[in-house]
């Protein structure tokens, strides 16, 4: 049987199947858990742009998530109120880095204009030199940074050079990543700034 | 199939680790070795991955080596070893999510790594699956200290830290951080030290005549 023209074909056939049916079945076993994952570190990255999630069970994320922002569809952002009072906003941005989507949540404050933080939910940058965008050294910068209701409200400056108030230094070494991500950040925030009217002050 | 008769235990770790290292001998897979070793615990990840890999690849390859047609043996090896990196990246996906997302595409590399192929035909395609997973399994042991070497030197010399913990000295006021050791130039310099520094040693040893001649 081995040397007819046809076992090829059907060994290959045969193995492709099996292997492949085993896949699909593991994947679906596994699917449920993959989608929450996904669903968690979003819910994460959305409650950490206005407190620290580190020590923040899972459950209680989910459940500050689910109560205390809500999504407003014309601006994209999620609205973060307590009490009734507003206390912020979560402007979500997205696109190309260096190698591939970068995605994070801009926190901004209930003023409109200053940052309380920034996150990160997905991001492959070059482990060590990019991908350090999400480590606190570069994060902490965020949270009082002055949002300049210009076409670049925010800026990403090489380390060293001095700063305005709406400036941050970028990571040394990681000058496409910093390039990048100041142009995903400000352009979902010029569109929301237009979304909620904010308007470079006449003065 | 194979009148050979099948390599002892011993000899088979021993290659794998040393005389036949994947790295500095057969310098395979050395694609990964440049890409994922910048940061020592996404080193290791990718280790356990890539031993695990071609351990049970070699395993499964061997297993169906008496009914898998000559001609077509490189296809069914491939699919085998996509098999088992698929599964890598599932299980990391939803048991180990943060892992997943610095990994990023290199898991699903594994598949390109040439150790797996080069085991598969060296090895395990003319051996009984039990030396077969062993030997996949020591090869992919011996990658990874190798690989772990490259990357604490990376970490250290380059960012000051171990495992993320800063190294006392290294993460001092008197130490500059080499940037360079992070970004990929430093593990063409570190991989080549690494094979200069592991063939002096080798070249010093007596080779025993059983690894002779391959």
């Amino acid at each position: 049987m081995r040397d007819k023209p046809w076992y090829p074909v059907v060994y290959m056939f045969v193995i492709t199947v099996l292997l492949s049916a085993l896949l699909i079945g593991f994947s679906r076993y596994t699917r449920d858990k993959i989608e929450v994952n996904v669903q968690m570190a979003f819910e994460r990255a959305v409650v950490g742009a206005f407190i620290d999630v580190k020590p923040v069970a899972n459950q209680q994320v989910h459940q500050m998530f689910t109560q205390q922002f809500k999504l407003d569809e014309k601006s994209k952002s999620y609205i973060y109120s307590k009490d009734g009072q507003v206390q912020g906003y979560a402007v979500p941005f997205a696109g190309q880095g260096f190698w591939d989507n970068i995605r994070g949540i801009l926190g901004i404050a209930a003023d409109k204009r200053t940052v309380s933080g920034i996150t990160f939910y997905e991001q492959t940058e070059t482990p060590g030199l990019g991908a350090r965008i999400d480590e606190n050294d570069f994060k902490k910068q965020f949270p009082g940074v002055k949002i300049k209701p210009t076409a670049k409200p925010i800026g990403i400056r090489p380390a060293a050079q001095q700063l305005s108030d709406n400036e941050v230094h970028a990571v040394t070494g990681a000058t496409q990543t910093s390039v990048r991500l100041e142009k995903l950040i400000n352009d979902s925030l010029v569109r929301w700034l237009e979304s909620q009217g904010v308007k470079e002050p006449s003065s | 199939m194979s009148p050979q008769p099948v390599k002892p235990a011993g000899a088979i770790i021993m290659d794998g680790l040393w005389y036949d290292n994947p790295i500095f001998r057969q310098i395979l897979g050395i694609c990964s070795t440049l890409a994922v070793t910048n940061v020592i615990l996404n080193t290791a990840v990718m280790c356990i991955s890539l031993t695990l890999v071609t351990a049970l690849s070699c395993w499964t390859v061997s297993i169906l080596r008496d009914w898998t047609p000559r001609n077509i043996r490189m296809m069914v090896q491939t699919l085998i070893m996509a098999f088992y990196v698929i599964i890598v990246d599932i299980l990391l996906k939803a048991y180990w999510p943060e892992m997943s997302r610095n990994l990023g595409p290199y898991v699903g590399l594994i598949i390109t790594n040439c150790i797996l192929m080069g085991r598969c035909e060296a090895f395990a395609i003319s051996n009984p699956p039990g030396p077969s997973f062993l030997d996949g399994f020591f090869n992919g042991l011996g990658y990874s200290s190798i690989l772990l070497a490259i990357a604490a030197t990376r970490e250290m010399t380059g960012m000051g830290t171990f495992l993320g913990w800063p190294v006392p000295f290294f993460s001092g006021p008197y130490w500059d951080k080499w940037v360079i050791m992070v970004m990929p130039p430093g593990a063409f310099f570190t991989l080549a030290c690494m094979i200069w520094l592991c063939r002096s040693i080798w070249t010093k040893e007596k080779v025993p005549a059983q690894t002779g001649g391959k």
